[in-house]
This record gives C-alpha cells, sequence and structure tokens, in this order.
C-alpha cells in the first residue's frame, strides 16, 4: 500500500515541495486545516497499524502546547481573556496559537512523510543528475559506513578477547578506544585502496563520460500526477496573488473570505493535500477488486 | 521507579514556582485602577498619545488595522490629560496607569527582557513596533524633548509634559533628531 | 586461436630485492580454462595485476604481454568480496561498470537485469550489498564485472574468504560462463579440489616462475617427476594425491568417482573399519556448556538453543557447521563476548561471569578471530607483540626474549619488521595467533583459522597447534574445513541450529556422515569406512596389498 511512494521520485519532490511551501508561505487557517487533515490522513493510510497509538501520543500534547506557549508570550488582540502578571491573554493569541499549532503539526506530519518517501536512493538519483560524482560518493559513503561500523565492533572485540585495555577502569576504556581507531585509520586505508583498485578494474576513471544508472523511469502515470499537482499548485498560487488568502489574528480576527477566488484557492489545496491519500485508497480499493474477481 | 523521583520533585518543584510566580486577573479587575484625585496641593504631570504619523503613511499601514477603530481619525489616542505624580514616579509608570484607567491595550517587553535595561512598549492601541512599515514604533518625549533612555528610567516632576508618539520613519518624522531609536 | 600471451615476463617490485616474477612464458588459448597455483608468494597475484592494465603494480618491468587480434577486454575480480563492493544497492553495484563506460539507462537497464537472471539473483536486486552473505557477495562481484562483457576474466582466489559451499557453488558459476559464454577464465586458486576436475590446464608456479603449464590430469604426474615431495602435491585434489602416493597405472583421478573406481579396481576389501586408537585426556574440563541459549536481540530468534558440550582440558577440539548455524556465536560465548541469557559456561570449571576485570583474558582464555587483520594495529608485527607484552604485564627486560620465543615457536621471526596489512594470510594468522600467545593463554579459541591459506601454510598451521597441545595448551577450532579437522582434532561435533549434535573422535564422527565429511574419506569409504585423511588411506592401501 505505498501508491504515493511508487511515482517517480521527481514527482514526490516536487509534490512535497509545493505541499510544503504552501505551509510555509500561505499562513491561513483553511488551508492549515487542509495540510493538517491531508498529512494525517495520508501518514495514517502508509504507517504501520500498531504505531497510530503512540504517534497520536506525541502529535496531541504537541498540538496543545504549542497551541498554549503563543499566548502567554503576544498580548495582542482586542479580545481579552484575563490577565496574567499584569499582561492580558486575548482570545485572538489564543486562536493564532491554535492555528500555528495545525501549521506546525500539519509541517511535521508532511515531514514524516517526506522522510518515508524520500528514501536514500531516491536523494541519490535525483542530486546525481545534477552532479554524478556526488551521488556516487554518497552511494560508496553509505556502502562504507555499515561495514566501518562492523568492523571496529570486530576490532573491539578481538582487543577485549586478547586481554588488551579489557578492564573496566577509564584509562583502560579511553586506551581501548584510542587503540580501536587507530587500527580502523590502518583497516580504512587499506580498504580505500582496494575499493579503488575495484574501481580501477571496473572502468572507474577510463577517460569516458560517466553515466548515471536509476531504476527510476517516468511513466505516463507520473506525467499526469505531475500536471496536476503543478495545476493545482498554480491555482493555489494565483489565489494567493488575489490577496484573497490573507488573513491575520491581530489585533481583531479576520473574516474567511469567501470570494471565487479564495474558494478556489481552498478546492485546489484541498486537492492537492489528499491527493497522495487518494491515491493510496485508489490502489487498496482496485486490490480489493482485484481479489474479489479472483 | 526509582530513578524518576528527582525527576517528579523537579517537575512539582517547577510547577510550584510557576503557581507562585503567576498572577491571574479577569479583565474587569485589572481594569479596576485606582487613579488618584486631582487635589490642589498634589502634584501633576500631563500625558498624551498620538498617531499622527500613522495617517500620513496610511498606506504602509498593517491592513488587518485599517480601520477607525484602532487608527483614530484625528491621530489622537489619548488627549492632554493630568495624571497625579506619585513619589519616584517614571514615565512608565503613569502610562501604565493611565491606560489602564482609559482601558486602553498596551504590550511591553518587561526591563529583565528588553536589551536596553528598560521597560520596552511594544505597542499601544493595538499599534505595534513595525505595524506602519519597518521603522515604525513608539517613542516619549517629556518638556518637547526626546530623552536617551528607557521610560522606566525617567523619573517625572511636577508638571512635566508627555507625549507618546508613534513615528514611521525612526523618530525623524516627529522632530527627533539623534537616529538611535531607543527612547521609547 | 590465442587470446592472450605472455613473453619473457620479468617484474620486479620498488625497493624489493627479488623479482615477482622471472621470465614467464604462458600463452592463453580463447575460451579456456586456465588455473594457476602454487604456493602464496609464488606470484601468481602479480602475474594477474600484470594481466589487466589498470591494475598494474609499479615496478621494473621486462617483456611484454601480447592480448589477441581483436583487443580482448579484460574483467578482474578479486579475493576480498568486501573489499570490492563499491555502493551500497546490488542494482547499482551491478550498474557500476557501465556507468563508467558511459552507457545510456536503457542499455544499462537491459544488461543489468539480463546479467541478475543469469546468475538467479534477481531476489537480491533491491537488496542492500551490506545484507548479503559472503558467497552471494562475491557472486555479485563476477556478476558486476561480467555486466560489462570481457572476453577474459582473471579471478585472484576469489573463494579464499568463502565456505566450501559457497566456494563450490562459485566455481560452478564459474564453469558455467566459461562453457555456455565461453569467456576465457583465468583463475587463480590454492583449494583445487573442486577447481581441477573443472579446468583446462593447470599452470603451477613456483618463486616467480612457471614450472609447468599442462592438463590438470598430468600434473600429479609431473609434479611428482620433479620432486616426490613437493609442497604442491599436499595442493592437489585428495584423488590425485592418493593415486600418487600409491603410484598406480592409468590416468590421474580428478574427483571422488574417478578415485573411488580406481581404489575398488584394486583392492578388494569392502566395509572394513579401522582401529580406533584411543587419545588420552585429563579428566577436568577445560570449557563447558550446559545448554546455553543465546540471541542477538529480543526479538531476533535464538542463535543457540540449548548447546551443550565439554572440552577436556589438553584436548583439539573442532567445531564445524555450515554458515549461520552458530559456529562463530559459539566461542563468543565462551569467550565471554556474548552473555547466554540461560545456561552455564564455564572456562576451567569456573563460571565465566565469575572472571571479574578481564582476569578471564590474562593467563587463562585468549579468542583469535576470523580475520586476523582485527588483531593488529601498528606499523610492523614487533610492535604489534611488544604492545600485547605490556598488556600482558611482562617485564621490560623480559619482552625482548619472550617476543623472540614466541616468533621462533610460530617460524614468523623473519617477519617481524613487516607491516602487519603486507603479510599473506597464513603469515598474518601465525603472527596474530603469536601475539595472542603473548598472554599466555591456556585455553585457545580459533575462529576458522584455514579461512584464505593455501595447502601449505595449513599444514604449517596444524604443526603448530600440535606443538602447543605438547605445551599443555586446549584448543577449541571453529571451522568449516573438513580436511582440517580431520588432520588436527582429537573430537569434531557438529553445530546445526544452534545445538551440537554429535561429538566424537573424527574417525567415527566422520564415519558417520556421508556428505558432511573429507573427499579422501567420501573416496575410500567403500574400502575402509572410517579412513579420514589421504595419508590413511594409503598406508591401509599398501598394508592391505594390491590384490587386484
Amino acid at each position: 500500500m505505498r501508491a504515493f511512494a511508487k511515482l517517480h521520485p521527481a514527482v514526490n519532490l516536487v509534490y512535497f515541495l509545493c505541499v510544503l511551501s504552501v505551509c510555509m508561505f500561505v499562513p491561513h487557517p483553511v488551508l492549515e486545516a487542509e495540510a493538517l487533515v491531508g498529512g494525517a490522513l495520508f501518514c495514517a493510510a502508509t504507517g504501520k497499524r500498531g504505531n497510530i497509538k503512540g504517534e497520536l501520543l506525541f502529535y496531541i500534547p504537541m498540538f496543545f502546547i504549542a497551541a498554549a506557549v503563543n499566548p502567554l508570550f503576544s498580548h495582542n488582540g482586542v479580545t481579552p481573556l484575563f490577565f496574567l502578571n499584569g499582561n492580558p491573554v486575548t482570545l485572538e493569541a489564543l486562536l493564532y496559537g491554535v492555528s500555528m499549532a495545525a501549521a506546525l503539526v500539519g509541517a511535521l506530519l508532511w515531514c514524516k512523510a517526506y522522510s518515508g518517501v524520500m528514501t536514500s536512493d531516491k536523494h541519490l538519483y535525483l542530486f546525481g543528475r545534477l552532479w554524478p560524482k556526488l551521488s556516487l560518493v554518497l552511494s560508496s559513503a553509505l556502502r562504507f559506513i555499515p561495514v566501518f561500523l562492523r568492523q571496529s565492533r570486530r576490532v573491539g572485540r578481538a582487543q577485549k578477547a586478547m586481554g588488551l585495555y579489557s578492564g573496566k577502569s577509564l584509562t583502560d576504556r579511553i586506551k581501548n578506544k584510542g587503540r580501536v581507531l587507530s587500527s580502523m585509520v590502518l583497516w580504512s586505508l587499506e580498504n580505500a585502496v582496494e575499493v579503488s583498485a575495484a574501481m580501477r578494474a571496473r572502468g572507474y576513471g577510463c577517460g569516458r563520460k560517466r553515466t548515471s544508472f536509476s531504476l527510476f523511469r517516468m511513466r505516463a502515470g507520473d506525467k499526469v500526477w505531475l500536471s496536476l499537482c503543478l495545476a493545482l499548485y498554480a491555482a493555489v498560487l494565483a489565489a494567493a496573488l488575489t490577496g484573497d488568502l490573507n488573513f491575520s489574528f491581530y489585533p481583531k480576527i479576520g473574516e474567511i473570505s469567501l470570494s471565487a477566488a479564495a474558494l478556489l484557492g481552498y478546492a485546489a489545496f484541498g486537492a492537492l493535500s489528499l491527493l497522495p491519500f487518494a491515491a493510496e485508497i485508489k490502489e487498496a480499493v482496485q486490490w480489493r477488486y482485484c481479489v474479489s474477481k479472483i | 521507579m526509582k530513578k524518576d523521583i528527582p525527576l517528579f520533585l523537579g517537575i512539582i518543584l517547577i510547577v510550584a514556582v510557576l503557581v507562585n510566580g503567576t498572577h491571574i486577573q479577569s479583565v474587569d479587575e485589572y481594569y479596576l485602577t485606582h487613579i488618584d484625585d486631582i487635589t490642589p496641593e498634589s502634584k501633576t504631570v500631563t500625558l498624551s498619545i498620538r498617531c499622527d504619523t500613522v495617517l500620513e503613511n496610511y498606506g504602509d499601514l498593517d491592513p488587518a488595522l485599517k480601520s477607525d477603530g484602532f487608527v483614530p481619525p484625528d491621530g489622537v489616542i489619548l488627549p492632554p490629560t493630568e495624571y497625579v505624580l506619585r513619589e519616584g514616579d517614571t514615565v512608565f509608570d503613569v502610562l501604565d496607569r493611565a491606560v489602564r484607567y482609559n482601558k486602553i491595550q498596551m504590550e511591553y517587553q518587561g526591563s529583565s527582557e528588553s536589551p536596553f535595561g528598560s521597560v520596552y512598549i511594544q505597542g499601544i492601541h493595538w499599534l505595534y513596533e513595525f505595524s506602519c512599515g519597518p521603522l515604525s514604533g513608539w517613542m516619549y518625549r517629556v518638556d518637547g524633548e526626546f530623552p536617551h533612555y528607557g521610560c522606566s528610567r525617567y523619573v517625572l516632576h511636577d508638571g512635566q509634559v508627555i507625549e507618546w508618539v508613534y513615528t514611521c520613519e525612526l523618530g525623524q518624522d516627529v522632530g527627533a533628531e539623534w537616529m538611535g531609536g531607543q527612547g521609547k | 586461436m590465442e587470446i592472450l600471451r605472455v613473453e619473457n615476463l620479468s617484474f620486479r617490485y620498488p625497493k624489493a630485492e627479488g623479482f615477482a616474477l622471472k621470465d614467464m612464458n604462458l600463452s592463453v588459448q580463447s575460451g579456456e580454462f586456465l588455473v594457476l597455483c602454487g604456493p602464496s608468494g609464488c606470484g601468481k597475484t602479480t602475474l594477474l595485476r600484470l594481466l589487466k592494465k589498470e591494475l598494474s603494480p609499479a615496478g621494473e618491468l621486462s617483456g611484454r604481454v601480447l592480448y589477441g587480434a581483436d583487443a580482448p577486454t579484460v574483467g578482474f575480480v578479486g579475493q576480498n568480496p568486501e573489499a570490492q563492493t563499491v555502493t551500497d544497492k546490488v542494482w547499482h553495484e551491478l550498474a557500476f561498470g557501465l556507468e563508467s563506460l558511459g552507457l545510456p539507462t536503457e542499455v544499462i537497464r537491459r544488461r543489468v537485469g539480463e546479467m541478475a537472471c543469469f546468475f538467479g539473483i534477481e531476489g537480491l536486486f533491491r537488496k542492500r550489498t551490506d545484507e548479503l552473505s559472503g558467497g552471494q557477495k562475491q557472486l555479485l562481484c563476477l556478476a558486476s564485472v561480467l555486466v560489462m562483457q570481457p572476453q577474459v576474466i582473471l579471478l585472484d582466489e576469489p573463494t579464499g574468504q568463502l565456505d566450501p559451499i559457497a566456494a563450490s557453488d562459485f566455481i560452478a558459476a564459474l564453469q558455467k560462463i566459461n562453457r555456455e559464454l565461453g569467456i576465457t577464465v583465468i583463475l587463480a586458486e590454492h583449494r583445487l579440489e573442486d577447481v581441477f576436475p573443472v579446468a583446462d590446464r593447470a599452470a603451477v608456479m613456483e618463486d616467480g616462475q612457471l614450472l609447468l603449464c599442462c592438463p590438470p590430469r598430468d600434473v600429479a604426474a609431473f609434479l611428482s617427476a620433479l620432486d616426490g615431495h613437493h609442497a604442491m602435491l599436499r595442493a592437489l585434489p585428495s584423488a590425485a594425491r592418493i593415486w600418487q602416493s600409491l603410484r598406480l597405472p592409468g590416468d590421474c583421478p580428478l574427483t571422488v568417482r574417478e578415485g573411488r573406481e580406481l581404489l575398488e579396481r584394486h583392492c578388494k576389501t569392502r566395509g572394513a573399519l579401522l582401529p580406533e586408537e584411543e587419545r588420552a585426556h585429563a579428566d577436568d574440563a577445560a570449557l563447558e556448556l550446559k545448554s546455553v541459549f543465546f540471541r542477538y536481540e529480543r526479538d531476533a530468534p535464538d542463535v543457540l538453543r540449548g548447546a551443550s558440550f565439554t572440552v577436556y582440558r589438553g584436548v583439539i577440539f573442532c567445531v564445524l557447521g555450515g554458515n549461520g548455524a552458530g559456529k562463530t556465536t559459539l566461542l563468543n560465548v565462551a569467550a565471554g563476548l556474548d552473555r547466554a541469557y540461560r545456561g552455564k559456561v564455564s572456562v576451567f570449571g569456573k563460571p565465566v561471569k565469575d572472571y571479574k576485570g578481564g582476569s578471564l583474558y590474562r593467563h587463562c582464555l585468549a579468542l583469535l578471530p576470523q580475520d586476523p587483520q582485527c588483531v593488529f594495529a601498528h606499523d610492523t608485527v614487533r610492535a604489534d607483540l611488544y604492545e600485547m607484552c605490556e598488556a600482558a604485564g611482562i617485564k621490560k627486560a623480559e619482552r625482548e626474549e619472550r617476543v623472540r620465543e614466541e616468533a621462533e615457536r610460530l617460524g614468523v621471526s623473519h617477519l617481524l619488521e613487516r607491516h602487519p596489512y603486507d603479510l599473506s594470510g597464513g603469515e598474518m594468522q601465525k603472527c596474530a595467533l603469536a601475539k595472542v600467545l603473548l598472554s599466555a593463554p591456556k585455553l585457545l579459541l580459533l575462529d576458522e583459522p584455514t579461512k584464505g591459506i593455501d595447502a601449505f601454510a595449513k599444514q604449517s598451521l596444524c604443526g603448530i597447534i600440535k606443538d602447543l597441545q605438547k605445551d599443555g595448551i586446549t584448543a577449541v577450532i571453529v571451522t568449516h574445513d573438513v580436511e582440517f579437522a580431520a588432520e588436527s582434532a582429537d573430537r569434531c561435533a557438529l553445530v546445526f541450529d544452534g545445538e551440537i549434535l554429535s561429538a566424537d573422535t573424527p574417525r567415527r564422527f566422520f564415519a558417520e556422515n556421508s556428505f558432511y565429511t573429507t573427499a579422501a574419506n567420501r573416496i575410500a569409504r567403500t574400502l575402509w569406512k572410517n579412513a579420514v585423511s589421504c595419508a590413511e588411506v594409503s598406508e591401509r592401501f599398501l598394508a592391505e596389498g594390491e590384490d587386484g
């Protein structure tokens, strides 16, 4: 059930940039609510079943804390509720806090979705296009790190079992770490020589221009997705540029505009933020249907 | 569980300090400020609050504030009024009493939070610093001069005239020659 | 058609005294499977590297290497699959070489897919490279060289780091690419049991010179004609060794089947049992495990499930078993590196957990890990040995004496000034052992000591362990090398599924097994059920006479 993550990485990236940029630059309660709902639904659809409770336990207190902090520090607003140490706690500041909390939790959910969807190989692929050397460096670093860690654990254990600095005293432990480090420096140099030989043996640095291979390919579905996403984004931007999506809490809560442009903006962003969830649902339904046919 | 005991104690301590240091007042309670009646022998000062410069730079004003409710058409938030001067009163003390008495909204940074070692007035009557362009904010004038230090450090004398004015150009438009902008 | 020719090739490394290669002449035919063999340091690796231009070492070179008319492309696979893997994903590893050649994505996609199918590694395609087993890694190295479609492929001891089953799978894959794709294979190898039957020719090298180059069947005859006790004879397949030592008529056998046919033709004995020699041992246990359970993480499956065994003092105990059976874990638990969550581990009658503050590792127990590189941290072997003296609390005045003593005992005195990483596998193993022995352990635990070392070094290691036994050291050896276990052990045990299945003397142990046993035993088992080594088979054969 990862329909969205299966799309081309460029589509994923463009999508996230669209949603996050709206979240950041167009503060409007309706859009924030839409982003929050969209993000939450997508995370719920793709996350592990057992984790949902834990996630709620994290995000709900987070929401309330973020909402409560603002009125304590901001005293603007025409409707004081009560005074705290001589400063007014206002309805406007409270609602602004709620709105910021929604935006914050929404952004967090989208970032979580981002880290789930945009795995290291997708980043490698996207940034490798810009700079092929970088992608190779990152790829070999990703390869090297686990091997290095495993080897240093081995060295540490080998030393312990030889009785070298295996005591529990601090000096022993420091000496032990230092020795592991010096051994690992030796090993890394040796390893680097061997890896570079292996790379040369496979034509690296033979003078021809390297290409960058990846498993991802742009399919028709990806193009549809990309154009849909960009069209909706353009609609939101257009609505934002008319100024109808401006909203202010201070000093008095503004009105939620119901002009045609504003309605278009709400609808477009609502559709945009629900797209990945809809994709998941569509795939789930198709799968059910297929299974029932069999 | 044993390890958590210091944690619990710590939380209880913090809560206790917070509760102790918090003073909650209802809106009516807060505005129920006692103003001394003026008697012939009492010392007095005159205080006014104006925002004429906003009217000159109305285009720069935050759209949310573009309403007569926030910016009076004549620029007068508080007309010149006489207030009783208590012993050791600073500009801030008088301002605080006056806005409370008149139920004018005000937000300030306490002297410990402000970088000037003095109370800093962030906004009066929902007009905040930067509400009308990047060089805007509140300044005060005593007997026609802009003091070079904070309002909670200026101790007043009998008969002085205090004017709080909103500037949109770091004081230039209200007649402050120096460019520090710290006199608020 | 000739694809490659080496003419009067000599090579000397910078600052080296002798030549690594002297006057080599060798001609390789297109589509040939050539095995290069010879003891460590005979120049196999140097020759292979000189054949691959990109990897040619710097040094003094004379003579030349000629390639066939159509300038064949040459691929190279080294010994250590770990160090040859460049990227983090299997698919990227396969594509790496083609990326270097600058091929477009569509071509790479097809070639990579085709190669994954050919080797049956589609299932691994999207995995991370560090999740693969050693055998899978080496197969991946081979596949990622083959995607570049070389006409010649050079392999430098590719099975050195693999267990026997993965090694024979790898050789089978090589045979497949040789037979089905017609790729010329030049393989440097010291494990000849599996390789000789599939090779077209074998080139035996010694001290940088080509001793002989002929079909594998003739190698044994040529070698014994040269010198009846030539060191290389030990490295030959068991069938050839038996044939050579008995000087039987006919062609030299290479496989178990051929060897058995030969013996059965010449000897009528069937199903006899060799007498069991009783080996004395002390009554007290050096190491005892009682129903030990262990797992690495709380939710992970058990690696050891109630393993129990006893090693008596003064015994050489070999633990055999396949990959992932829990052999290494067993040693780590015994050495107190990992703690069993249930069961009892005691060393010399005292529970391991009661040895406090590293006292277990002082004059008591020592573990030599699988990868001897882990043991070294200094620029010279001598510095490493001195460091160990310091940790073992040997007085300054005595250190030089102790190091000399230990170096002599293991025959590594000439290596003391060398850099540990420059040593060959066998030399490194011996130096590591010398280092470990400086703490004067009474119980020695060895993890795969024969990995990546040649037949000669194996023999000398076996001798060293037996000498140590005479000095009163108990040894527990974990290995998948059945030949080594058969020769060195007093008792053998099989680990399977986290348990010790059987522990017995090598004769009884291998007589009970029909697959997991030495090649010599498989050859001779219809005649003498419990003959284990080539020497035993030859001896029995000569004793019972050629009555056919």
